[in-house]
């Protein structure tokens, strides 16, 4: 990435930018490290900047913040649901979309706009929009191959995003396929060609995971294995 | 830097605010009322010199502790102190807040220079130590790193707008904001 870029960081970290450099900022921020420390050093100066602000709040907003937080439940941690989603839902459900009919609802989870994602940078800045969304959920999931899927959904948006760089590498032969998984139906949501790019898809419908597994090159019409991971959007 | 040590050697007495939000993080309710205590003035603060009017510094402050509250558990305790994740969720939220309604005059109006740069920043402040060792470190900056960091950061501008502001290359603004960061970081290293 040029140095030009990387003059950002002060920016970024002041909440300049505009969102698409922001989410262009942000993917260069995910590939260097000296700018993520960078960022996280000017975070904790304008931090104190703003604290110097402080500024005694109403009594009464207290008692508004408190009633607010008793009608929102706190998220789960990362890890632990998503562990969960994936015994439960994969096991009942994709082994009987092994001998189910196959139902292609292409469209249906945004396959055409998956698939125009590749060798552009347009879409790793859409992966990263996602991911440094206002309202962004980030989970980092483990895969039964060793490596590891970072999911982000954005309500706001209706996106959801993957990053696949710190999935373990396959061999030539062998490629990533993303599946949408609904009612023991596997429909496939695209291939991953770079794992560097990541994925972008609206948010699927309740019911349905996202599972990933590793299949022959060029993809299957239908998972030929067991997936290396299952994500429950609903979950995250 | 100094953050590492800062992790090695915490301060953590029982109000101390990173051992609150491991408590938050739990869903302790007390923990989360002594976090709101200890951050709301600051946070509230923030809001309201970004978004000025105290109603919606209210409405900005609300929603960062909900989202502080909602995010507890994910809250990445190596990425730094929950201070700064908290103040960067407010900063975020307020100049969110200020673009969405000030958008349209912004597009229509550029001839805010004048009502921004002739602002007291010390107005409305309360006095603290934190505010006393920022100021003497703001100090050091020339007055184009200054105005570039204030703009945006007190007035939610995004760095093209201070450059129309200033009427500065893009680039010359960019570098501004970066190095003015930098020399306020270097400076309030040694105003710990």
């Amino acid at each position: 990435m040029s140095t030009d870029l990387h003059t950002l960081s002060g920016a970024y970290a002041l909440h300049a930018l505009s969102d698409e450099e922001r989410a262009m900022f942000a993917r260069h921020l995910e590939e260097c490290e000296a700018c993520r420390d960078e960022v996280r050093e000017f975070e904790e100066v304008v931090g104190r900047m703003g604290a110097g602000e402080a500024d005694v709040p109403p009594v009464s907003l207290r008692a508004r913040v408190m009633t607010a937080v008793d009608q929102h439940p706190q998220l789960p941690p990362r890890v632990p649901p998503i562990e969960r989603a994936r015994s439960r839902r994969w096991t009942t459900r994709l082994t009987v979309a092994a001998a189910a009919a196959v139902l292609v609802i292409a469209g249906a989870i945004g396959v055409a706009e998956l698939q125009g994602d590749q060798g552009s940078t347009v879409p790793s800045a859409g992966v990263a929009q996602v991911f440094h969304a206002p309202d962004a959920r980030i989970e980092t999931v483990p895969t039964s191959n060793g490596g590891r899927l970072r999911v982000a959904l954005s309500e706001e948006s209706g996106r959801m995003a993957v990053r696949t760089d710190a999935l373990r590498r396959l061999a030539r032969d062998r490629v990533y396929q993303l599946w949408a998984v609904h009612n023991g139906r596997a429909t496939s949501v695209g291939v991953v060609h770079d794992l560097a790019t990541g994925k972008v898809m609206p948010i699927p419908a309740s019911g349905t995971t996202v599972a990933i597994t590793v299949e022959p090159a060029g993809g299957s019409p239908q998972p030929t294995g067991k997936p290396i991971v299952s994500v429950d959007p609903s979950a995250v | 830097m100094s953050e590492v040590g800062l992790r090695l050697v915490p301060d953590r007495g029982p109000g101390d605010v990173d051992t609150l939000m491991g408590l938050v993080a739990r869903g302790d309710r007390t923990a989360f009322e002594a976090l709101y205590d200890a951050l709301s003035s600051p946070v509230y603060g923030l809001a309201r010199r970004v978004v000025r009017d105290p109603a919606r510094a209210e409405d900005v402050t609300q929603e960062v502790f909900l989202e502080v509250w909602r995010q507890a558990a994910r809250f990445d305790r190596d990425r730094g102190r929950a201070k700064t994740w908290i103040m960067t969720i407010t900063h975020r939220r307020a100049v969110d807040a200020v673009r969405r309604s000030e958008s349209h005059r912004r597009q229509e109006d550029r001839a805010v220079t004048d009502e921004v740069v002739t602002e007291d920043p010390s107005e409305r402040m309360i006095a603290t130590e934190e505010h006393d060792a920022v100021r003497t470190c703001m100090e050091t900056l020339t007055d184009l790193q200054l105005e570039s960091v204030r703009l945006a950061y007190f007035n939610g501008y995004t760095y093209n707008e201070v450059a129309t502001l200033l009427d500065k290359p893009l680039p010359t603004i960019k570098t501004r904001m970066r190095d003015g960061l930098i020399r306020l970081r270097d400076c309030l290293g040694g105003h710990r």
